[in-house]
């Protein structure tokens, strides 16, 4: 290994620096110079797109660069992914300034913890081995485990807070007894070398069948699918809406990584097993999170079960195993985390000084309170739910069309009709927005930062939509679609 | 070499009924006690394993750190045990079936054609003298998974981070130091000069 | 003469044993925890006999950093303990029943 490789990783070293950096600024700030550590956070992710912007691994036709031995790669999905971490939680951030504020709970370490959790989903999006998949994800949940505990007071949260503990914990034993018996039949950790053992080993060996369900089950869990998904409503609900709107966006992005990772890039040779879970994880996840929703008045639990129908078309993208899936569940995750981070952001727009608007019903007459806002909201609805011109209906569209370029018409056929029925509930809420009396005539009032970033937010929904096909372009190219 | 079946079979004995323990007893702190056992014993068989710096790491940070900090946890607490363990009975019969379908599942698995027999892995010849484990293992942290050591370093941080985070209260009225304060202080905050008028001596 | 099936049986049975555990002491999260570390256990059992007859280091230092996560997950876990112990006076599970639906 030399210095080259260790610049690879320069945007993970950037990153661990400035966290461990507002750490310490943070102590000599007082209360009313928290704003520097707002800024210093954005300064962050800019500069580590920067920095990853400018790599030169990918000169000459090369695709793809390691480092660190192998267990850390850089290519082009990576790259992506991460350059959209960086621009969600930038939008995550201008959100949270403003909420935190208005709970009296601006404090350094959601900024921190934060920080951390993206270094762990950096690292898991370039993990390369079998460590580096444990650790990373691990990063990520040990810090959302306290951000959802962020407030020390809620009973809630609180509640949420060790549920998610409890069950995540369980989850990362069963990966890591799959990742045992990965280990015990190849012999390496090196996710390459896994394939080329598994080629060698055959792939109908009983120690990979049963290693490879046991990290199904971790990985469905932490992509919160069904029947795995009993944490999701619960925390989404139970957690202050800023670590909802944090856990809700950018760490999606991490999990569709490392399912591609482990999946793709290691177990390749077992596509005809995974594709079969996935589609049973998958159907399951649309029927039931978009039945679920429909009886939901909590807005919050609402997002939650759309969160797990949306995870099941991921899931539907990845079963084919075609170059062409691939890059239609990237492009679904992508688009997923940015009407997710608009979706909480609408939530936190509407929260009057420290009472979180979660009912369904905070939404209603929002028209006549604030027109702009309210044509925000039904633009983030209308994406979801996947109506035509809006980017969630191209997502939803390639996703489907990969599955039928793979034969697979049944699981297009339930996607299309548990579309249809979720429309509902989006829809429902775009009814209360225009067609009900509000419940307030409190103005809605939010800084200038905030109301750029959600009007970009919500514009993107059909901006991408409208030139969805260059982002499309770059999703299946990672994958040499 | 019967010495090391003996020594195999005690420990596992032993570690299987700390485990048991720790699933049944009332009490928190049995439980906890009954995991030291496990883990004292799990240690013992890693030796036979000839990975002696994780026996030796298991001992030290676990009995030695993360169990003690479960029972401080749970003397800190002011736990109503009776409550906690209703039910238990009514559980038992459908976790046993439970246990028993998953450990014959995995035995199957691992027992079917002798796929682990000594044919297909057999026993490697023993360290010599002058290898050392911990050498070893060290070596290949510091090489081969030295961005894998620096995360686990980062975990660690937010582990610190996260507990005071969750934890860390100042009750109102209590006297703390400050030591930045301490040092920083100035002469004119401690000491007052008094102007007084010289007083003739009491008494003579 | 010992195999690696014999260790791996030992790992088995005690994942198994973890797996119940979690079952029976559904109500009480401070043995919920330890559950999850006899799970810990049985893995990293799972990893020193593989690296042990498959001749190669990378299981032990797999089981190093397992050991380092989970103390730092014991650490973040009893905190959320605490902090949940501190809103509501009980850490029983079946009471725990606000987030519903």
């Amino acid at each position: 290994m030399n210095s080259t490789n260790m610049l690879l990783a320069a945007p993970e070293l950037w990153v661990m620096v400035m966290a461990c950096v507002i750490l310490i600024v943070d102590l000599y700030l007082g209360e009313e110079r928290r704003g520097i550590i707002h800024m210093l956070a954005i300064l962050t992710l800019v500069f580590a797109a920067i920095i990853t912007l400018r790599a030169d691994y990918a000169a000459d036709g090369v695709r793809e660069a390691f480092a660190f031995n192998g267990s850390y790669i850089r290519d082009t999905m990576g790259d992506v992914l991460k350059l959209f971490s960086f621009l969600i939680l930038a939008i995550v951030y201008t959100y949270a300034k403003f909420c935190l504020r208005q709970f009296r709970m601006f404090r350094a370490d959601f900024y921190t913890l934060s920080l951390f959790a993206l270094l762990g989903v950096m690292l898991l999006i370039s993990a390369n081995s079998l460590v580096m998949i444990y650790l990373g994800l691990e990063l990520i949940s040990l810090s959302s485990y306290a951000l959802v505990a962020f407030d020390r007071d809620s009973r809630l949260g609180s509640e949420a807070a060790i549920k998610y503990f409890v069950l995540g914990s369980m989850a990362s034993g069963m990966l890591l007894y799959g990742m045992s018996m990965i280990y015990g039949a190849t012999g390496t950790m090196d996710l390459g070398q896994v394939a080329q053992a598994v080629r060698s080993v055959g792939s109908d060996d009983p120690l990979l069948v049963f290693g490879l369900v046991f990290l199904v089950v971790g990985l469905a869990f932490k992509l919160g699918v069904v029947p795995f998904h009993m944490w999701i409503p619960d925390v989404y609900q139970g957690a202050p809406v800023v670590t909802t709107l944090f856990i809700s966006s950018v760490p999606k992005m991490a999990a569709f990584a490392m399912a591609i990772r482990l999946l793709q890039t290691g177990l390749v040779d077992m596509q005809a097993d995974w594709s079969q879970m996935l589609s049973i994880l998958a159907v399951l996840s649309i029927i039931l999170g978009n039945v679920a929703a429909i009886a939901q008045t909590n807005i919050k639990r609402m997002l939650a079960y759309s969160t797990i129908s949306h995870m099941g078309f991921v899931l539907m993208g990845l079963l084919p195993g075609t170059a062409m899936g691939y890059g239609a569940g990237m492009f679904y995750v992508i688009v997923y985390s940015l009407m997710s981070a608009a979706g909480f952001g609408m939530v936190i727009l509407l929260s009057a000084r420290g009472v979180e608007a979660e009912k369904l019903d905070d939404f209603k007459g929002l028209n006549q309170r604030n027109s702009w806002y309210a044509a925000i909201m039904a633009m983030v609805m209308f994406s979801m739910a996947g109506v035509p011109v809006f980017v969630g209906f191209f997502a939803k569209w390639m996703v489907i069309k990969a599955a039928l370029d793979a034969g697979l018409m049944w699981l297009a056929i339930i996607a299309v009709i548990f579309s249809v029925v979720g429309a509902f509930y989006y829809l429902r809420v775009v009814k209360l927005m225009y067609f009900d009396e509000p419940l307030t005539e409190a103005e809605i009032d939010a800084p200038v930062d905030f109301r750029a970033a959600i009007s970009l937010n919500g514009i993107m929904m059909i901006g991408l939509g409208i030139f969805s096909s260059s982002l499309i372009a770059v999703c299946m190219a990672s994958f040499g679609a | 070499m019967p010495i090391y079946e003996i020594v195999f079979y005690a420990f596992s004995l032993v570690m299987l009924a700390g485990a048991v323990g720790v699933i049944t007893v009332r009490n928190p702190v049995y439980a906890a006690l009954c995991l030291v056992l496990t883990f004292f014993s799990a240690s013992a068989i890693w030796m036979l394993l000839e990975a002696e710096f994780l026996a030796i790491i298991l001992i030290v940070v676990y009995v030695g750190a993360v169990m003690v900090l479960f029972l401080f946890v749970v003397m800190m607490l002011d736990i109503n045990v009776a409550p906690l363990k209703e039910g238990f009975i009514r559980y038992l019969p459908v976790g046993i079936l439970v246990a028993a379908l998953m450990a014959a599942e995995l035995l199957v698995l691992i027992w079917s054609k002798g796929r682990f027999e000594a044919g297909a892995y057999p026993l490697p010849a023993p360290n010599p003298e002058e290898y050392s484990n911990t050498k070893a293992v060290g070596e290949w942290l510091f090489t081969n998974y030295l961005l894998a050591f620096e995360v686990a370093g980062v975990i660690l941080l937010v582990a610190i981070i996260a507990a005071v985070a969750l934890t860390l209260r100042h009750r109102a009225g209590g006297h703390r130091q400050n030591p930045s304060h301490q040092v920083r202080v100035e002469r004119d905050e401690r000491v007052r000069l008094v102007k007084m008028k010289p007083e003739p001596r009491q008494g003579s | 003469m010992l195999t690696l099936t014999h260790f791996l049986t030992l790992g088995a049975i005690l994942f198994s044993l973890s797996v119940t555990g979690i079952f029976l002491n559904r109500k009480n999260v401070i043995i919920l925890l330890m559950c999850i570390e006899l799970m810990l256990l049985a893995v990293n059992m799972n990893f020193v006999a593989f690296s042990r007859f498959l001749g190669n280091l990378d299981g032990q230092v797999f089981v190093f950093f397992i050991l380092t996560v989970a103390a730092a997950e014991a650490a973040i876990g009893l905190a959320i303990l605490v902090v949940l112990f501190r809103n509501r006076q009980t850490i029983n599970v079946t009471e725990l029943d606000d987030l519903k639906g």
